[in-house]
């Protein structure tokens, strides 16, 4: 836990979780040693966990990945029912799900490909492409709109200099909009990355945003 | 009742007020059909799974807190269900909006138009305008391969075709991509369908105009069309088709519900295959006389000279040709003659076969066969030898030496030259085509395709099936069955044929393997042939 000095641009208190560095929540050894420690291994690879900055084409279930693979396949009865960790772990590695990443599962798990594109395209949080190193979901939905989501999310795009649903210049923001991120009582809601920045007004952006920037200049 | 503790195996309800009874398991949607009440369904379809999805077929059903689908709520004794309540008449209409907000409303340019559960569902019980003030989304159209051509914006989502591609066809290639009002059938990416050999099939069980054939794009509208019964002349399997003709033209062949054979389905290579009986530039007339003295003529004059001839060469040595396209009543009559004419030598047909069988893996008693031709078994029972290669070429060297009579019917002699025959002392070609090696033949007489005519084939199962006429044949030609039952008739002082249902009662009559059929016993699922001669 830090000891920064703490302002609040409109996010929930410091109640310490918020306060992990990018590294401690992203970092390889956290994401990569929760099964190793005997936790549950289907949620090893899940949210928050898997917005990492990876290679794309990093290879897929090797070495201590296959090991985590194996203990997800091992918990489902079916390859049916693995196939979400298994997504999960691939974006986790590679930070989106592409095409071939769609095919290599499958032929994995012994799906049917166009199986794992119906499954991928079907849940929002798979990236079907490259995102940047900060995904901001600004939810649009009923009680966040009321109280002016839409404009919240065009602040984002300006100040990213940005089209929705695209990465900045300096791939470093991706601002797409999100439907309920269950956060209604404190409209508006924006999910970045792993975090939850909650009562965001317009006049709170530039100041996420910087903090943002100035978190990727430390590391 | 189930009070007096005996389990019966019928369940009693009233559906729309009336009662009725049926097996137990049977689902609401079933028993209302059994009253002749069709309860609106897209997702259900009897040779798929029922996942309940389309959320049309809702009915009340009196106890039950809301409504119930009817595809997968079974029967039960004393339901009382309401199909036609206020409260589900009120539920249709409002799921028909749903599927009208993005629905483009491109009838007038929609294959499926006049066959389109979407339009029917719409015009009897939908909102008479719509509501809807937003622009509607727009996916265009994509190209699966094979024959089949995606509408996204007419898409219904009832996801019939990836379940026939998952469950029968067992080819996981479609799926249903995105979710919400993005959600479109989708094969992987670009990989398409190509190669799947039964892709066809999900075409016909689209309720909407989503999935059409490429073939039939834009080539006739379904009200114009005539629906004819029949039976795909494409491999002895035999399926159950209608064809579907406007202007004397074959536009599509349809498979036809039939449990034994085809189920539901059809192959592609099946389904394709239809031109050939469109194919122009047919024989009209008889013409009598060899080589450079043939001379046009007329039925009467051709026939008469013809039974001279066969009363002249009595005692002869015959030799017939057949085919495997000819129907049961063609061959049945032509080996007749031939034991009538003379001294039957031999019964000969070609037919082509394709290297390997394809079954249908979630049905596998639908399979296209290697005989690709439909009466290569009734060919066989009827006494005709298999001659020749598995290009349908080659083994008539008897047959083209021959100098007895000659007969041959059906068999276009692609691969003979015009020496064929030119040994024989008559030589009958009855064909739909000429053919240089027809050269020879004193009669040629013209006669109809199977799609012209009617009558029965025998498929690989041992079934003899029904097919009826679904186009006028060119010129004055006859079905084989009557020339030849005809000049039967007049060798033996018989009764000439004047039906199709004549002609087969005579091979029941003379082939033990027919015994007990009859013409109307065949009807329009077919009869099982006896199962030792199967």
């Amino acid at each position: 836990m830090s000891d920064a000095p703490f302002r609040n641009p409109g996010w929930a208190g410091n109640t310490g979780e918020f306060d992990l560095s990018e590294d401690d929540v992203r970092g390889a050894t956290y994401a990569g040693e929760r099964p190793a420690e005997g936790r549950h291994p289907s949620t090893s690879a899940s949210y928050p966990f898997m917005l990492v900055e990876r290679d794309p084409y990093a290879p897929l279930f090797e070495g201590p990945h296959r090991e985590r693979y194996e203990k997800i396949r091992s918990r489902y009865p079916t390859a049916m029912a693995a196939l979400l960790p298994a997504l999960n772990l691939a974006q986790e590695l590679r930070g989106h799900i592409s095409p071939e990443t769609m095919d290599e599962v499958a032929s994995l798990l012994g799906l049917s490909s166009a199986y794992v594109r119906g499954v991928a395209t079907f849940y929002t949080m798979y990236n079907k492409r490259p995102v940047g190193r900060f995904l901001i979901q600004v939810c649009t939905n009923i009680s966040c709109n009321i109280c002016g989501a839409d404009e919240v999310l065009a602040a984002f795009l300006e100040h990213t200099r940005t089209e929705l649903g695209d990465t900045s210049d300096d791939g470093n923001f991706t601002v797409v909009e999100a439907e309920c991120l269950a956060a209604c009582g404190f409209p508006t809601c924006v999910q970045i990355n792993e975090r939850y920045f909650e009562d965001v007004s317009v006049g709170d952006v530039p100041d996420i945003l910087e903090r943002l920037t100035d978190e990727l200049a430390a590391d | 009742m189930a009070d007096n503790g005996r389990k019966a195996d019928t369940v009693t309800l009233t559906i729309d007020g009336h009662e009725v009874t049926v097996p137990k398991g049977m689902s609401l949607l079933h028993a209302a059909e059994a009253l002749g009440v069709e309860v609106p369904h897209y997702c259900y379809h009897p040779g798929l799974s029922a996942p309940a999805q389309c959320r049309i077929c809702l009915v009340e059903v009196e106890g039950a807190p809301k409504l119930q689908p009817s595809c997968v709520t079974m029967a039960q004794d004393g339901q009382v269900v309401h199909t036609e309540s206020a409260q589900a008449r009120r539920m249709r209409q409002g799921v028909l909006e749903f599927y009208l907000v993005n629905h483009p409303l491109d009838c007038p340019i929609c294959d499926m138009s006049g066959e389109c559960k979407l339009q029917d569902y719409v015009f009897n019980e939908g909102r008479e305008h719509g509501r809807g003030r937003e622009p509607k989304r727009v996916f265009g159209r994509d190209d699966f391969g094979g024959d089949v051509l995606y509408y996204g914006d007419r898409c219904v989502m009832c996801t019939r075709c990836v379940r026939f591609m998952d469950e029968v066809a067992r080819d996981g290639r479609l799926t249903v991509v995105e979710r919400g009002d993005r959600a479109v059938i989708d094969t992987f990416f670009e990989s398409g369908l190509d190669g799947a050999s039964f892709a066809g099939n999900i075409v016909d069980i689209c309720p909407v105009g989503a999935l059409v054939s490429k073939d039939f794009l834009h080539k006739a509208r379904a009200w114009d069309l005539d629906h004819t019964e029949s039976v795909c002349p494409n491999c002895s399997q035999g399926c159950n088709i209608d064809l579907h003709t406007r202007d004397n033209l074959v536009q599509r062949l349809k498979p036809r519900e039939n449990p034994e054979v085809n189920g539901h389905w059809m192959c592609d290579y099946g389904r394709a295959n239809y031109e050939w009986l469109n194919r122009p530039g047919r024989l009209e007339a008889p013409a009598v006389g060899r080589g450079d003295k043939r001379r046009a003529s007329d039925w009467q004059h051709a026939l008469h000279a013809l039974f001279e001839r066969l009363a002249e060469a009595g005692g002869a040595s015959v030799r017939v040709v057949g085919s495997a396209f000819s129907s049961n009543e063609a061959l049945g009559a032509l080996r007749a003659l031939g034991e009538q004419a003379g001294t039957l030598q031999a019964g000969v047909f070609r037919s082509r076969r394709a290297e390997d069988e394809d079954p249908l893996p979630g049905f596998p008693i639908l399979v296209r066969r290697r005989d690709l031709a439909p009466n290569v078994d009734g060919a066989g029972i009827l006494g005709f030898t298999r001659v020749g290669d598995d290009d349908g070429a080659g083994g008539l060297e008897e047959a083209a030496d021959h100098d007895g009579v000659l007969i041959v019917v059906g068999d276009e002699l692609a691969d003979q030259d015009e020496s064929f025959g030119a040994k024989a002392g008559l030589f009958v070609y009855l064909g739909t085509f000429d053919s240089p090696a027809a050269r020879n033949a004193d009669f040629v007489l013209p006669v109809t395709t199977f799609a012209e005519e009617e009558g029965t084939f025998v498929n690989a199962q041992g079934r003899v099936q029904r097919f009826r006429q679904g186009l006028r044949g060119p010129g004055t030609v006859q079905p084989a069955w009557l020339v030849l039952g005809t000049l039967l008739a007049a060798l033996t002082g018989g009764d000439r044929p004047v039906s199709a249902a004549d002609a087969f009662a005579s091979i029941v009559q003379r082939h033990a393997a027919f015994g007990g059929l009859t013409w109307d016993g065949v009807g329009s699922a077919g009869a099982a042939l006896e199962a030792a001669h199967a």
